[in-house]
C-alpha cells in the first residue's frame, strides 16, 4: 500500500510541477522558481525511486506495485489502461532517470545562471515534462503507456534541443530530431497494432507459444526494433544525435546521453519476453549494434567538437547494449545502460563545465585548461576512464560483461568489432582529455574559470558513480535470476589490453609536444575522405536528398495537380454552364414574330404526335 | 464519486427539454438581435456570447443526463409537422450526438469569443453565426431524416453569405491547361470561394435528396423516422446505389476526395469564426451524415463500398498532407491539414470495427477542438500581420509567445502527439483500420501522420522561430483581453480530451456497441 503511494509520488509530483509551471504564468517567468519546483519535484521522485528499489534490489524481494486505471474503453469493454508498475526491472532505470534528471537540474541552475528569467522557467518547466514523461515509460503497465511516454520524451527532446530557438540551426536539429524519431515510432506503433491483433491486449507478457507464434513474435519485436534504432540511435538512424548537440550541453547529458536514448534499449529489456522468441531479429541486433558501435566510435576520433566526439561516443555504446541485449543477455545490456548513464552524463556536464569557461564546443579553442579548472579536469579524466574500461571503473564491469556474453553466443565478428571500437573508445576519450586539458592554453583558455559549486556538486555526485558503479554487478545479474560473480576471462583481458593501447596510442599521439595538427586536418587526402565518408555523411546526405526530392517534390506535384487540374476541372464545369446559359440565353430573341412562328410549330408539332399516336 | 453526483442531477436534469434549449437558444439569440440597433456593437456581442453560453452548458448538462447504462437514443420528443407525409419534428441524442454537440457548444462559445472584434455589420454576422450553429446542433438531436435535412441546409446556407461579406479574398496564380477559366471566373476571390462552396454542397444535397425521397418510398412512404428506417430491410438495388450517393452527398461537406477543393478556397477566405464552425464543426456533419444516415439506414450497401470508402479516405489522407506540405498560405495549410484529417475519419468509418468507429468519431471531436484552436489563432496572427504568407515571416515567438505556444499545441495534436486529443482518434482509427480486410490502410494512415508531423512542425519552425523579426512586423503582439478566450479554451480541452479520453469515449462507444453489429453483420447474401 505505502509503496502504491511512493509509485504514484514518483510518477506525479513531476507532473504537478509541470503543469503548474506550464499554466501558471507569473510562477514560469520566474526562472529561481520553476527551477526550484522542478528540483523539488524530481528530487521527490527520486526518493520514493530509491525507497522501492531497494524494497526490491540487494536481496529485498518485495511485491511488484501494480496500480492500473481503464483509459480507453472499447466495445463496452477496456481497451487499454495507464498506471504505475514497478516490479525489479524497472526499479533500478527509475532510479538511474531520477538521479540523473536532478543532479543535470541542479548543474543547469549554474549552466544557465545568465540566461533571462524567462527563458529559464520555461527549461525547467521542459525538463519537469521530461521527467514525469520518462518515469511514466519507465513505469509503463503496458506497452501502450509505454509507447505513449516514448512520444512524450521525444516531445521534451524536442523542445530542449529547440531552446534557443532564435538560433536557426537549433531549429534545424529540433526538426531533424523530431522526423527520424517519430519516422521509426511508425515501426512502434505498428508493432503495437500486430500485438494487439494476436494477443488482444498491449502486454509484454504474452502466453509464450501459445498465443504469439514465432513468425508474429519476429514481426513485433523487427517492427519495435525499428523504433529502438530511431530512438537509440543505431546506424542508419544515428543521424539527428549528432545535432542534437544543438540543445544546451546539460540537455544533452540527460536526454541525448543517458536517459532518453537509452529509452530504446528499455524497450527491448521490457518486451524482452517477446524479442526472445525472435531468433532472427536478435541476431540483427547483434551485428546492427557491433556495426554501430564500431563505425560511430570511428567517426567520433575525427570530431573537433566536445560534444560531437560524446555523441557519436553514445551512439556508439548504445551500440554495444543493442548487441549485448541481442545476445540474449538481458542483463548485460541492461547493466551498460545504467553505468553508462552515470559516465556519459558526467562526460557530457563536464564537458559543458569545458564549454562555459571557454564559450566555445570546439577542441581547438581548448587546452591547457588543467591548470585553470582541476576539479572538472579530474572529473573529465574519471569519466573518460570509465567510458574506456578501465579496470574497476563502472564501464569495465559492464563492457566486459558485453564481451563475454558475445563470446558465449559464438558471435565473433561482432566480438572482434566491439573489442576494436573499445580501443578506438580509448583513443578518443584520449584524445579529448589532453586536447581540452593539456598543452599550449588557447586564447578562450586563458581567460577560463572553473565552474561555480552548483555545477560541480552533481558531476562528483556521478563520478563516483561512474567509479563504482561496478559494484552492483551482482545485483542486476540476480535480477534477471543468474548468480553471477565477476572473475578474469581471456576475453576481458583482451579487451583491456585493448583499452590500455588505445590510451596509451593517444597519449603518445596527443602529447603536447606532438600536437602540430588535430582533428580533420591531421589527415592527408585519402584520409579526409574517409574522414568525410564516416562522419556518417553520406547517410546524411541520403536523408536529406530524400527529404527534398521525393517528399517536396511530390508535395508540389499534388499541389499544382490539385490547384490545376482537380479544381480546374470543378472551374471547367462551372465555366461551361456559364458559357452555356449565354448560348441558351440567344432563344430569347425578343422578337414578336419569332414567338408567332414557334408557337405555330409547336402546335403542328403536337398535332402531328397526337394524330400517329392516336 | 463522479457517478453518483450524475446519478443524482439525471432525474432533476431530466425535467428539462435540454435538446430543445440547445437548439432553441442560438435561434432566439438571432432573433432577438434583430430588434437591436446596430449602434449597440456589446449588445450584440453579449447575446451572441450568451445565446452559445447557453447551448454550451445545456450540451454539458445533456453529457449528465444521458444514461450510459441505458444507451440508445434518450431525451425523446415528437412533435408533428406535416402529419400526412409522416414529417414529425422528433428530437433525440445518442451517445455519439452527447459528443458532437459538446464539440459544438465548446467552438460556438469559442468562436462567438473570437467574433469579438468583427467590425463591419457585426449584427448581421452574429445573426448568421447563430443561425448556423443552430442549424448544426438540429442535425445532431434530429431523428427524423427530413428534419436532419432541413437543419443540414440551414447550417450549409448562411455560409455564403459569411464569406461572401465577411471574407477575404486571394488571388491564385492562373496555370495548367484550364488557364482559360481565370478570366470569367474571378478564382481566389472570397465570392468565387463563397459560390464554390455553397454550389458544391447544393449538388452534394442533391444526391442526398434523391437517396432520402428512394428510401423514404421504399419504407412504405409513412414515416421519415430514423427509428422506423432502421427496421426496414432496404432492397440491395436500392442499397448499391443509395449509400454512394449519400456517401458522395454528405462526404462533399466532409471534404473527400476529389470533391474536397471547396474547402481550401472557402476557409482561405472565410473570416476566423466562421473558419473555426467550418473546419471545426461542419465537416463533422458531413462525416456524421455517412456514418448515422448512411452506414445505420444502408448497412449492406455500406458493406459493398466499404473498399471504396476506405480508399479514397486514404487517398485524402496522403493527398492532403501532400497537398498542405507545398502550401506558403497559413490558411491553406490548415486548410489542406483538415482534408487530410478528415480522411482519418472516414478511413476509421470505413473500417467497420468498433476501434475504427470510435475513433472516426472521435476524430471529429479532436479535428474540431484542434482545427478551431488553429483558425483562431490563424486569424489573431492574420489580424496583426495582415499577411497570412509564410515565407514573409519569421522569429514572430519574441512578441507572440502564447500564439507560438498554442499553435505548437495544436500541431501536435495535429500530428498525433499521444497525451492530445488527436492521437486517441488516430490510434482507434488505425488500430479499427489493421483489424479490417485493408490492413494496409492502417499502413497509409501512419505515413499520413508523419508527413503531418514534417509539414506542421516545419510551419512551426518558419512562423515562430528564428531570429528576431525585423521592422516589418512592429504591430504583432501576443492576444489581449477576449482574443485569449477561444485559446485557453480549445487548447486546455486539447489536452484534458487527451489525457482523458473516457470522458468522451464512453458516449461515444455506447452507440458504437449499439448500431455497429447492423453493420458488420450486413447479410448481403440474404438479400441476393
Amino acid at each position: 500500500m505505502t509503496h502504491d503511494l511512493l509509485a504514484l509520488l514518483a510518477l506525479l509530483s513531476p507532473l504537478v510541477a509541470a503543469v503548474v509551471l506550464f499554466i501558471i504564468a507569473p510562477l514560469r517567468v520566474r526562472g529561481a522558481v520553476s527551477a526550484a519546483l522542478t528540483i523539488g519535484a524530481t528530487s521527490v521522485s527520486l526518493v520514493a525511486s530509491v525507497l522501492l528499489a531497494a524494497a526490491r534490489m540487494f536481496g529485498a524481494t518485495a511485491p511488484n506495485v501494480d496500480l492500473q486505471l481503464a483509459w480507453l474503453p472499447g466495445g463496452a469493454q477496456t481497451l487499454a489502461t495507464v498506471g504505475v508498475y514497478v516490479d525489479p526491472v524497472a526499479a533500478p532505470m527509475m532510479v538511474v532517470v531520477a538521479l540523473v534528471a536532478l543532479c543535470v537540474q541542479v548543474y543547469s541552475v549554474g549552466y544557465l545562471g545568465h540566461e533571462p528569467s524567462r527563458d529559464r522557467g520555461r527549461y525547467f518547466a521542459y525538463h519537469a515534462l521530461f521527467a514525469f514523461s520518462m518515469l511514466g515509460l519507465v513505469m509503463a503497465p503496458n506497452l501502450l503507456q509505454l509507447f505513449v511516454c516514448w512520444e512524450l520524451v521525444g516531445l521534451a527532446s524536442y523542445l530542449l534541443i529547440g531552446y534557443y530557438w532564435t538560433k536557426p540551426s537549433a531549429g534545424q536539429a529540433a526538426l531533424k530530431a523530431f522526423w527520424v524519431t517519430k519516422f521509426a515510432d511508425m515501426g512502434l506503433m505498428l508493432g503495437l497494432m500486430v500485438l494487439y491483433v494476436k494477443t488482444g491486449g498491449f502486454d509484454w507478457n504474452v502466453p509464450v507459444g501459445q498465443a504469439l507464434m514465432t513468425a508474429d513474435a519476429e514481426t513485433i519485436a523487427g517492427l519495435f526494433f525499428l523504433a529502438v534504432v530511431g530512438k537509440s540511435a543505431q546506424f542508419p538512424m544515428h543521424i539527428w544525435l549528432p545535432d542534437a548537440m544543438e540543445g544546451p550541453t546539460p540537455v544533452s547529458a540527460l536526454l541525448h546521453a543517458a536517459t532518453m536514448v537509452a529509452a530504446g534499449v528499455y524497450l527491448i529489456v521490457r518486451a524482452y519476453p517477446i524479442f526472445m522468441l525472435a531468433p532472427t531479429v536478435l541476431t540483427v541486433m547483434v551485428y546492427l549494434g557491433a556495426f554501430t558501435a564500431l563505425f560511430a566510435a570511428v567517426v567520433a576520433v575525427f570530431q573537433d567538437d566536445i560534444k560531437k566526439v560524446l555523441a557519436f561516443s553514445t551512439c556508439s555504446q548504445l551500440g554495444y547494449m543493442v548487441a549485448a541485449l541481442g545476445t540474449g543477455s538481458m542483463v548485460s545490456g541492461y547493466f551498460h545502460l545504467t553505468t553508462h548513464a552515470f559516465f556519459k552524463a558526467l562526460l557530457f556536464l563536464t564537458a559543458g563545465s569545458l564549454i562555459h569557461a571557454v564559450h566555445s564546443n570546439s577542441l581547438h579553442d581548448m587546452g591547457g585548461l588543467w591548470a585553470k579548472m582541476k576539479p572538472t579536469g579530474i572529473l573529465l579524466i574519471i569519466g573518460s576512464l570509465a567510458l574506456a574500461g578501465f579496470p574497476m571503473t563502472a564501464g569495465f564491469f559492464s563492457k566486459d560483461l558485453i564481451l563475454e556474453e558475445l563470446l558465449h553466443a559464438g558471435h565473433y565478428l561482432p566480438l572482434g568489432a566491439a573489442i576494436l571500437a573499445a580501443g578506438l573508445t580509448a583513443f578518443y576519450m584520449t584524445r579529448v582529455v589532453m586536447l581540452s586539458l593539456f598543452g599550449a592554453p588557447s586564447e578562450a583558455a586563458e581567460h577560463a574559470h572553473e565552474s561555480p559549486a552548483v555545477m560541480l556538486a552533481p558531476m562528483v555526485l556521478l563520478a563516483v558513480l561512474a567509479l563504482a558503479g561496478g559494484l552492483l554487478h551482482g545485483d542486476f545479474a540476480r535480477m534477471a535470476g543468474v548468480e553471477a560473480a565477476f572473475h578474469v576471462t581471456p576475453v576481458g583481458v583482451v579487451a583491456t589490453l585493448v583499452g590500455f593501447s588505445g590510451i596509451g596510442l593517444g597519449l603518445w599521439r596527443f602529447s603536447p609536444g606532438r600536437r602540430t595538427a588535430i582533428g580533420t586536418q591531421w589527415v592527408s587526402a585519402p584520409m579526409r575522405l574517409l574522414t568525410w565518408l564516416t562522419a556518417s555523411k553520406p547517410v546524411d546526405v541520403f536523408f536529406a536528398g530524400f527529404y527534398r526530392q521525393a517528399m517536396l517534390r511530390a508535395a508540389a506535384g499534388i499541389a499544382w495537380f490539385d490547384r490545376y487540374i482537380i479544381d480546374a476541372l470543378i472551374n471547367l464545369s462551372g465555366w461551361a454552364v456559364l458559357r452555356g446559359a449565354e448560348r441558351f440565353r440567344e432563344l430569347q430573341t425578343g422578337q414578336p414574330t419569332d414567338y408567332v412562328y414557334a408557337v405555330v410549330g409547336g402546335l403542328i408539332v403536337l398535332t402531328a404526335m397526337g394524330v400517329f399516336t392516336a | 464519486m463522479m457517478h453518483e453526483l450524475t446519478a443524482t442531477l439525471r432525474p432533476i436534469l431530466a425535467t428539462l427539454p435540454l435538446l430543445h434549449i440547445v437548439v432553441a437558444a442560438p435561434f432566439v439569440g438571432a432573433m432577438l438581435l434583430l430588434f437591436i440597433n446596430d449602434s449597440r456593437p456589446t449588445t450584440v456581442r453579449v447575446i451572441g456570447v450568451v445565446a452559445s453560453a447557453i447551448s454550451m452548458v445545456a450540451s454539458f448538462a445533456i453529457a449528465i443526463a444521458y444514461d450510459m447504462a441505458a444507451g440508445g437514443v434518450q431525451m425523446t420528443s415528437e412533435l408533428a409537422l406535416v402529419p400526412s407525409l409522416g414529417i414529425n419534428l422528433s428530437l433525440g441524442v445518442d451517445g455519439w450526438g452527447v459528443s458532437l454537440l459538446i464539440l459544438t457548444g465548446l467552438i460556438m462559445f469559442a468562436g462567438a469569443w473570437a467574433s469579438w472584434t468583427v467590425k463591419t455589420r457585426g449584427r448581421e454576422f452574429y445573426l448568421m453565426l447563430l443561425v448556423l450553429v443552430t442549424g448544426v446542433f438540429g442535425v445532431f438531436v434530429s431523428l427524423d431524416l427530413f428534419v436532419f435535412f432541413l437543419f443540414y441546409e440551414i447550417a450549409v446556407l448562411p455560409m455564403y453569405l459569411l464569406i461572401g461579406i465577411w471574407g477575404s479574398s486571394n488571388k491564385v496564380a492562373d496555370a495548367g491547361p484550364f488557364k482559360f477559366i481565370w478570366k470569367l471566373l474571378d478564382i481566389g476571390g472570397k465570392e468565387y470561394a463563397a459560390m464554390k462552396l455553397t454550389l458544391m454542397l447544393l449538388i452534394g444535397s442533391a444526391l442526398i435528396v434523391a437517396a432520402m425521397a428512394a428510401m423514404y418510398i421504399e419504407a412504405g412512404s409513412t414515416s421519415f423516422d430514423l427509428r422506423h428506417l432502421e427496421k426496414t430491410r432496404f432492397s440491395l438495388g436500392l442499397q448499391l446505389w443509395a449509400f454512394p450517393a449519400l456517401w458522395v452527398g454528405f462526404g462533399t461537406l466532409a471534404g473527400i476526395w476529389p470533391f474536397h477543393t471547396w474547402s481550401p478556397d472557402g476557409h482561405a477566405s472565410a473570416p476566423t469564426a466562421v473558419s473555426m464552425l467550418h473546419a471545426g464543426v461542419l465537416m463533422k456533419l458531413g462525416a456524421f451524415g455517412v456514418m448515422r444516415i448512411g452506414m445505420v439506414l444502408l448497412p449492406e450497401g455500406a458493406r459493398e463500398w466499404a473498399w471504396l470508402v476506405g480508399g479514397v479516405a486514404a487517398i485524402n489522407i496522403l493527398y492532403g498532407a501532400f497537398a498542405a506540405m507545398a502550401q506558403k498560405d497559413l490558411k491553406y495549410i490548415i486548410a489542406y491539414s483538415s482534408v487530410s484529417h478528415m480522411g482519418v475519419v472516414m478511413l476509421g468509418a470505413a473500417t467497420m470495427t468498433v476501434n475504427g468507429w470510435n475513433g472516426a468519431v472521435y476524430q471529429m471531436f479532436a479535428h474540431g477542438l484542434m482545427t478551431g484552436l488553429f483558425f483562431a489563432l490563424v486569424g489573431l496572427i492574420y489580424e496583426q500581420a495582415h499577411s497570412r504568407w509564410i515565407p514573409d515571416f519569421g522569429g514572430f515567438a519574441k512578441k507572440q509567445p502564447y500564439i507560438a505556444a498554442f499553435f505548437t499545441l495544436g500541431c501536435l495534436s495535429s500530428l498525433g502527439l499521444p497525451g492530445l486529443a488527436g492521437f486517441v482518434a488516430e490510434w482507434l482509427v488505425f488500430l479499427g483500420a489493421w483489424q479490417s480486410p485493408h490492413a494496409w490502410w492502417a499502413i497509409i494512415g501512419l505515413l499520413g501522420a508523419w508527413i503531418t508531423a514534417i509539414y506542421v512542425l516545419r510551419a512551426t519552425r518558419r512562423i515562430f522561430w528564428g531570429p528576431a523579426p525585423d521592422e516589418k512586423w512592429t504591430d504583432i503582439r501576443d492576444p489581449r483581453g477576449t482574443e485569449w478566450v477561444a485559446l485557453w479554451m480549445l487548447g486546455l480541452a486539447l489536452v484534458l480530451f487527451g489525457a482523458v479520453p473516457s470522458l468522451i469515449l464512453d458516449f461515444i462507444d455506447v452507440t458504437t456497441v449499439e448500431t455497429l453489429p447492423r453493420v458488420a453483420n450486413a447479410a448481403l447474401e440474404v438479400l441476393r
